[in-house]
């Protein structure tokens, strides 16, 4: 580094959040101060375009080879100054960002004068380190232009053909046999009264044919390795069991039966199954899980079936995650679910509806149902210290989101099949928040449900009736819509609206490394930054693995998704941090403990030189597969290895200005 | 269209179009000058040595609460009062220094 | 002015236009963004802090304005206005008007000595007209770009500011100019407006001065608000007991808007929490029918707000007056107490609804009943409109959030890619991908 450091010095304001608390104007005098410092600011917002341009105007007009910026936490900003000091024409790497917000004024709001001192010692430290930095370059990498997208209903369908559609490949993942995830198991939807399985097949029929996209049911993702660009990943399939020629026997032959997941366990079905007619890949598949391994027998000849598991390796440049949800089970007695069988959920349900049409009245297990009660938000909204916690110690805090319409949608759909029912319907809030939704509510209101609003801290309770009684079951609840009072409905039936969980991925989320909320659902960087991408690069989200979302939500951010994915890819590079092991040839000799350190495949390995005629060995680094996680730094006993951009060197100058005495800090300028 | 007239007019000639065009908004934005250049002269003079808050600044100079508070804030924007002080709930309002 | 040659063309400059923009500018596309006022960013740049996260407004949106601004592949027109669609071959002709700034934008630098000469002040419809600014102005401090536009219809033609102006920008000649952008497609992000604050006369018909629309409040609790602080408009007093009535200008067949709005039940909420860390000693009161808080992590929020000392009463305001003091008088049935009361508070928030913003007529596009654009097809192409080619995103579809806006935005970025694609055949591989 030869030229003199010229350190331009920011402290953002940021509208308030930090100067609330810190003294900016006091921070920035006394780092105008330090040495090598050229120019010291605040401002309002440096994040505004004014802002950004004053420091492009510091760059160009006085010079400024450093910048120092203490504004929000560099997750938020860091990259939009990279940005700024590039179109500057400065190296990006020659800019270290603090976090005055997130670590300083929003943690110490009740101590200015502490906050302020904070703020001073942090920016100096900043400077110290911006002394010695280095202009670094991103690492270019050759992308893989093939996306893998995990889940085959509708967001992982959306998806696949949104980025197919760009001219990338896709190979598209489906755990169970047969495309369409949960969408296939609803019969009409809101807010249109379209049918599912119609929407469906349109979609996948585009999938399918579409030349760009290879699909792989009966498949899990086993393996990930690499990183953005270039991840390696490993699938195991299962067979499907059957063929073309003999499926038909088979099935017509096979005996065992379970119970059928398709209709929530209403009905059974064979271990040799099609869930429902036209569904895709339209050959049936043996249900391995059930299967309990006994011969079949077709003209007399008996056949085991023998799931013969297949792997496949294959290299991605990004994945999208589409693993969806699974509908809440209540638990056993949880408003009197699984003990008496007049207690059902919402998609058992709809299940029934679509598995009778055209019934004269709605029958349930042989009884004529003449008085309905549906309960919202089981499994949902739950209240800490008042509702049970799951098996996992969490409760469902979350609403969600598409319960309260698919309920009152039901609801139309019984008043149109059957005009005498009588229909309760037992609420929190009505959350009809989408176009179309409300008018659902609003023909409930017309067409003679009685609505009921229960509060979440007094749950309505579900009994059995005395024998002998009209009604086989008793609902009792406190309306809040009567001044609370006390009502006792008997009833014939009772639908639990069930709220939505994420599926069980537990392998997938530790293979990728992605993050869930509080809620179990996977985690975005920021819902208004980067809403469908994670925190790792490359791995990107669509439908309801993120959260509740309807159809319509799904399909949106499933295309959000490959949009993120065709600017990722579609380029055929990306770039990478140049955050990674640098390794001094001139200090290395060649001890190895860097790499038995090392965590990460193929990132540091000994390599050996001629040097001056002789033979020597050094460490060498791969900078696409090294992480930049330092452990190989702390093991050389030469010193010989730096992480760039967060050398030794910095770091040391950085903890010396820290700890420097406030008042030899302000004397020091 | 319009912009094709352009080349066609001189800059004088432009002005003078633009003037009887607006004629009446300029008028009428004049009359709105001079009412705005009295109220701050009014509200200035009030608040010159004591700060006051907006219903005694009202009452003073006989505007709705709401217009006075509207002309306050302009003048704060634009450095020609400051706040000084609270009495109960009402800031208080103070002519800035002149530099 | 030259004609435009573009693949996108997106009309409105509010967050959800300007998130479609950088997706298809991200994606290698030439796009040209077209916003009707002098600076982009919507009404997003006018909030405070934007709930679930509670981020400033501006940390959010000013540098996606600076990046839409700096983009090689956008192409950013303020204060124009869309006057025809064309359909062409494989395209839109579309003619937009340049409104004249009387400014010259490729010399003004934002530097706003004309505003500090300009003797005239007038409402400024960024505060919602409760704050102000002069007839020569930029727009906002951080308008997106930072040049002045002067507005003549409320100019003495004095030529203050033409004195005062170091690089001679002003210029009273200007004239509209109209030009041509030829694109393949277009993304509709004309976004909303609010309903009419003096909607309904059983609320005041907008003649009380202490009974505000959210976006007020929006700009009373952002730092640069209009006075610095949370102040009633009607007098300039610190307001000490605040009442929300929900659902103002929603869910009300009197009104004509049968649908939820959406946000309201989050903004209100929101604000509830902001007033509570501006104002600690003020009580806040929400009247709703129902509580709508359904996003990701917006349950807790709604449940943090209860914990925080927020009074949520469920009933409907039938009327509001006031006293001889100007302090709103808010008649409610109580629907769990059963019973009809009044009570006085300092300041009242109607949380209005969300109407489309921008006629669709010169679209060639007709609105569905709730006024907002028809599509066909929500189910299977949620962007998609009636006409091949034009992609809708934001609140230009319906009421909701910014959550929803962003992702909707990308949406309609994918969306209207395939179909450039589809349309000229230009493969990724060929075309040029930007790296900013
Ligand atoms: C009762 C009820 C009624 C509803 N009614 C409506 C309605 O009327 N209108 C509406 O718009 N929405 C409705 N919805 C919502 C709608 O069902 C969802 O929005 C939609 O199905 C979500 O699609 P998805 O692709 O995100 O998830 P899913 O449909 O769950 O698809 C996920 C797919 O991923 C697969 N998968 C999971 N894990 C893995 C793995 N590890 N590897 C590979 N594959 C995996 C699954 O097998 C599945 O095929 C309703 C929801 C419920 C609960
Ligand atoms: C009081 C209030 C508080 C809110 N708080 C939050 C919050 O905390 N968090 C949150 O997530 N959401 C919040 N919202 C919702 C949020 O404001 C919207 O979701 C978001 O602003 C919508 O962005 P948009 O781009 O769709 O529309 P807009 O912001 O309305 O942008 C539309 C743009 O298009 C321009 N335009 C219109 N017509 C034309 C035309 N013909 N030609 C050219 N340009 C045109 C407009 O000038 C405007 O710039 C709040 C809403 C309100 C009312
Ligand atoms: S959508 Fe309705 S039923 Fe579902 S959890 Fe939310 S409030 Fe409850």
């Amino acid at each position: 580094m030869s030229e003199k450091p010229k350190i331009a010095v920011y402290t953002c304001y940021c509208g308030g959040n930090i100067s609330h608390t810190v003294k900016c104007e006091q921070v920035a005098k006394l780092l105008a101060e330090q040495p090598d410092v050229v120019v010291s600011r605040t401002n309002m917002s440096l994040c505004s375009d004014a802002g950004q341009s004053q420091i492009e105007e510091d760059i160009r007009e006085l010079g400024v080879n450093r910048v120092v910026i203490g504004a929000c936490a560099p997750s938020l900003h860091e990259q939009t100054f990279r940005k700024t000091v590039i179109r500057a024409g400065l190296n990006p790497y020659l800019y270290h960002h603090i976090g005055l917000r997130e670590q300083d004024s929003w943690v110490h709001t009740c101590d200015a004068d502490g906050a302020t001192c904070k703020a001073v010692r942090l920016m100096a430290a900043g400077v110290a380190k911006a002394r010695l930095l280095d202009p670094l370059e991103p690492i270019q990498l050759e992308a893989e232009k093939r996306a893998l997208v995990i889940g085959g209903g509708v967001a992982g369908l959306r998806a696949a053909l949104d980025i197919a559609d760009q001219g990338l490949k896709v190979v598209l993942v489906e755990k169970t046999p047969f495309l369409g995830g949960r969408m296939a198991q609803l019969d009409t939807v809101f807010p249109t009264g379209e049918e599912a399985h119609i929407l469906l097949a349109d979609l996948i029929d585009k999938v399918v044919n579409h030349d760009k996209i290879t699909i792989f049911t009966q498949t899990e993702v086993t393996k990930v390795s690499g990183y953005v660009g270039n991840y390696g990943i490993q699938l195991t399939q299962h067979s499907r069991g059957v063929s073309a020629e003999n499926a038909k026997a088979l099935q017509d032959a096979c005996q065992q039966m379970v119970a059928d997941e398709f209709n929530y366990g209403l009905t059974e079905r064979k271990v040799i199954y099609q869930p429902y007619h036209g569904c895709y890949p339209p050959l049936p598949a043996v249900d391995w899980e059930h299967y309990n391994g006994e011969p079949i027998n077709i003209n007399g000849k008996s056949e085991i079936l023998k799931d013969e598991i297949q792997q496949f390796e294959l290299s991605a440049g990004a994945v999208v995650v589409a693993t969806g949800f699974d509908p809440y089970v209540p638990r056993e007695g949880e408003y009197g679910y699984s003990e008496l069988p007049q207690v059902v959920t919402l998609p058992q349900l709809i299940r029934h509806m679509a598995l009778n049409p055209g019934a004269k009245s709605l029958e349930w297990q042989g009884h004529k149902v003449r008085d309905i009660v549906l309960i919202h938000c089981v499994g949902s909204r739950e209240i800490e210290g008042i509702d049970e916690p799951q098996e996992d110690g969490q409760v469902n805090n979350y609403c969600s989101r598409v319960c309260c319409t698919a309920t009152l949608h039901m609801i139309e759909e019984l008043r149109e099949n059957f005009p005498k029912l009588n229909i309760y319907d037992l609420y929190q809030d009505i959350r009809t928040y989408g176009r179309g939704h409300e008018d659902y509510y609003i023909n409930a209101l017309d067409n003679g449900t009685r609505f009921v609003r229960y509060h979440g801290e007094e749950k309505p309770k579900v009994f059995a009736a005395p024998k002998g009684d009209t009604h086989p079951v008793l609902v009792h609840v406190t309306d809040a819509l009567t001044y609370n009072q006390e009502l006792e409905i008997p009833v014939d039936l009772v639908v639990l609206a069930t709220g939505m969980q994420p599926r069980q991925i537990d392998d997938l989320v530790k293979m990728l490394k992605v993050s869930r909320g509080n809620d179990r659902f996977l985690l975005e960087v920021h819902p208004k930054l980067r809403p469908v991408e994670t925190a790792v690069n490359g791995v990107i989200l669509a439908g309801t693995a993120q959260g509740p979302m309807n159809i319509q939500e799904s399909i949106s951010a499933a295309s959000a998704a490959a949009a993120k994915v065709i600017s990722l890819l579609g380029s055929g590079q990306v770039e990478l941090q140049p955050f990674v092991a640098a390794v001094d040839p001139e200090k290395c000799n060649g001890t190895g403990a860097c790499v038995e350190a090392c965590e990460y495949e193929d990132a540091i390995a000994l390599e050996t030189f001629v040097e001056d005629g002789k033979e020597v060995t050094r460490a060498v680094v791969t900078p696409a597969n090294c992480t930049g996680c330092g452990a190989c730094v702390a093991v050389c006993p030469n010193r010989a290895i730096d992480v760039q951009g967060w050398t030794l060197a910095q770091y040391e100058a950085m903890v010396d200005a820290i700890a420097m005495d406030i008042v030899d800090l302000v004397e020091a300028g | 269209m319009m912009a094709a007239e352009k080349p066609e007019l001189s800059r004088g000639e432009l002005l003078k179009k633009l003037r009887a065009e607006h004629a009446q908004t300029v008028e009428r934005t004049q009359e709105l000058l001079k009412d705005q250049k009295r109220i701050q002269r009014d509200i200035c003079s009030f608040i010159r040595e004591t700060p006051k808050s907006v219903p005694e600044i009202a009452k003073e100079i006989g505007l709705p609460a709401n217009q006075v508070l509207w002309y306050i804030a302009s003048f704060r924007k634009y450095g020609i009062v400051v706040e000084d002080g609270m009495c109960e709930d009402y800031p208080l309002y103070r002519k800035a220094e002149e530099n | 002015m030259n004609n435009v040659k573009v693949d996108a063309l997106v009309i409105g400059g509010g967050i959800a236009g300007m998130q479609a923009a950088l997706d298809l500018g991200d994606q290698g596309y030439q796009v040209a963004l077209v916003e009707k006022e002098p600076s982009i960013g919507g009404k997003m740049i006018t909030l405070s802090k934007v709930f679930p996260t509670l981020d400033c407004c501006s940390c959010i949106t000013t540098p996606k304005m600076s990046a839409v601004a700096h983009h090689p592949n956008i192409q950013m027109f303020t204060y124009c206005e869309v006057e025809s669609v064309d359909q062409q071959e494989n395209g839109f002709d579309v003619s937009v008007l340049q409104k004249p700034r009387y400014v010259n934008a490729d010399t003004c630098t934002g530097c706003r000595l004309c505003e500090y000469a300009c003797p005239i002040t007038v409402p400024s419809s960024f505060d919602r007209g409760l704050g102000s600014y002069r007839t020569a102005r930029v727009p906002f401090s951080t308008a997106v770009p930072q040049i002045a536009v002067l507005d003549i219809e409320n100019c003495i033609l004095c030529g203050k500011c033409e004195k005062v102006c170091p690089v001679g920008a002003i210029d009273f000649t200007q004239q509209p100019e109209t030009f041509s952008i030829d694109t393949t497609s277009i993304v509709l992000a004309t976004g909303f407006e609010l309903t009419d604050l003096d909607a309904k006369n059983e609320y005041g018909a907008g003649e009380l001065p202490n009974v505000i629309d959210p976006l007020m409040m929006e700009r009373f609790l952002a730092p640069t608000g209009p006075y610095g602080r949370v102040l009633r408009p009607g007098d300039g007093m610190e307001p000490m007991t605040i009442a929300y009535v929900q659902c103002a200008g929603s869910r009300d067949e009197t009104l004509g808007i049968e649908y939820c709005s959406r946000t309201c039940c989050m903004y209100a909420i929101k604000q509830s929490m902001l007033i509570s860390g501006a104002l600690p000693l003020a009580e806040v009161t929400i009247y709703y029918m129902d509580i709508r808080t359904f996003g990701k992590g917006y349950e807790q929020f709604y449940q943090n707000a209860k914990a925080m000392g927020v009074e949520f009463v469920r009933g409907k305001v039938a009327k509001i007056t006031e006293d001889e003091n100007h302090n709103p008088v808010v008649r409610v049935e109580r629907t769990e107490e059963g019973d009809v009361v009044e009570r006085t508070f300092d300041l009242v928030v109607l949380s209005l609804g969300m109407v489309a913003g921008d006629p669709l007529s010169k679209f060639g596009l007709t609105p569905a009943e709730d006024g907002y654009i028809k599509i066909p097809s929500v189910n299977a192409s949620p962007c998609e409109t009636r006409r091949p080619g034009i992609f809708v995103t934001g609140t230009a579809g319906g009421p909701m959030d910014i959550v929803d806006s962003i992702v909707t935005a990308s949406a309609a970025a994918s969306a209207a890619s395939a179909y450039i694609r589809s349309k000229t055949q230009v493969g990724i591989e060929e075309r040029e991908v930007a790296h900013v």
